[in-house]
């Protein structure tokens, strides 16, 4: 039973006892767990593709929000892969295999949900770029970020 | 009942060929195989759009796993034992090499190859526990690809063949070194998995190995390393090896002490 760490600044009100075997009991506290990392820009766009596909993020599918969301790069399926499970070895999402669906050839998928990390994680990482963006908007002025903001709109279109 | 439904789906759509399939399922460490091979199922266009796909994923999802499965601090273990095993066969049989402008280097290759089998092993592994005997497939799978370099290089007349007495002996060691180290730290992939716990959890959680194992094997490490360098510093400066060990061991006690109490100050 993983409990939701407090947000009040600290890590260390919860203990969570885990039971992963009859004779094996590891037991921390939330201040031992991985704190939420500051994520690099791949791992937001993967994590923001996850938020946005619910339950139905997958390699395939994952892989081609991925790259709406960072176009006109172009984007490697195994470069999600890889940021894939660097995310669920940090805790941030968790993954499990599907049933076997007929256009995958009769194979499983393995599908990803997001966790309490790793939504607390993409928060802090969008605070942060909306300071990024507030910063730029008033020293490069309002006209600027309208314009932006056009450009934007016209794209998401 | 997977494969059925996957044939009446393939009668719909066009599906991959079934070598580059099998080829591709092949080089899949097997823990990531099934997902891997349905994505591309899925995305399939024309054998060349599957062949590219694969060509710039898979060794992407090969790197990956081998990061999930690897632990440095015991892959540092296994190449001290590995390294202490050549260095000591050569030390025996035949110190001369051990003493030539190459020796040390020369040793360094095998020992190299055998952590490369280890990894990939590990990574290639099927997912769940394994029975001790099993454990000891990495080490010898590393020290078959070690062997067969050697091989290569008595062949091509390399000057970076080591005596092959050195490498028998040392083999052997290294074998018996390394699958111990393997049962006492079972390979990350062999651990219990948790349902919801983060890998990082049960890597720092160091799985079915007692907390203060890795501090004692550490301080034995340290211990054994102090001796050697003593060893062949008493070599170098003509000091009995007794007074060199001391110094050395001094010298570790006072940089760990001042380690300690600067960690504490910070």
């Amino acid at each position: 039973v993983l409990q939701e760490p407090s947000y009040n600044g600290g890590y260390s009100e919860t203990v969570t006892n885990c039971l992963l075997d009859g004779d094996l009991n590891l037991s921390y506290d939330v201040g031992q767990m991985t704190k939420a990392d500051s994520l690099g820009q791949f791992e937001q766009l993967v994590l923001t593709a996850i938020l946005a596909l619910k339950e139905d993020a997958y390699g395939v599918s994952v892989h081609s929000k991925v790259q709406e969301l960072a176009r006109p790069k172009d984007v490697s399926l195994g470069a999600v892969y890889v940021t894939l499970d660097r995310l669920e070895d940090k805790g941030l999402v968790a993954s499990w295999l599907s049933d076997p669906t007929p256009e995958r050839g009769g194979r499983a998928k393995r599908c990803y949900r997001m966790e309490a990390l790793g939504e607390r994680a993409l928060e802090e990482s969008a605070v942060t770029a909306k300071r990024v963006w507030d910063t730029i908007a008033q020293v490069w002025g309002k006209e600027w970020a309208k314009e932006w903001g056009k450009q934007w709109g016209k794209e998401a279109r | 009942m997977g494969e059925a439904v996957g044939k009446r789906g393939s009668l719909k759509r066009p599906s991959p060929p079934r070598a580059a399939e099998a080829i591709v399922a092949l080089l899949l460490p097997p823990a990531c195989r099934e997902e891997v091979l349905g994505d591309f199922h899925e995305r399939y266009v024309s054998p060349a759009q599957y062949v590219c796909d694969a060509i710039r994923t898979v060794p992407l999802v090969i790197l990956s796993r081998i990061r999930r499965t690897a632990d440095p601090q015991i892959l540092l273990m296994h190449a001290f034992a590995l390294y202490v095993s050549f260095a000591g066969a050569a030390w025996f049989a035949d110190r001369a090499f051990l003493d030539s402008e190459r020796g040390l280097l020369c040793l360094a290759i095998p020992v190299v190859m055998v952590m490369f089998g280890i990894l990939l092993e590990d990574a290639y592994a099927k997912p769940g526990p394994r029975a001790a005997l099993g454990l000891a497939r990495g080490p010898a799978a590393g020290i078959g690809l070690a062997l067969f370099v050697e091989i290569l290089f008595r062949i091509d007349q390399s000057p970076f063949a080591i005596p092959f007495r050195i490498v028998l002996d040392a083999c052997g060691m290294g074998l018996l070194l390394c699958s111990t180290i393997r049962l006492l730290f079972p390979p990350l992939a062999n651990q219990l998995q948790g349902a919801r716990v983060p890998a990082d959890l049960l890597k720092r959680s160091g799985g079915v190995v007692p907390p203060g194992a890795i501090l004692i094997l550490k301080s034995i490490a340290a211990l054994v390393a102090i001796a050697l360098c003593g060893t062949w510093l008493s070599d170098l400066s003509g000091l009995p090896p007794p007074r060199v060990i001391s110094i050395l061991m001094l010298s570790g006690l006072f940089l760990l002490i001042g380690y300690q109490v600067s960690k504490r100050g910070t």
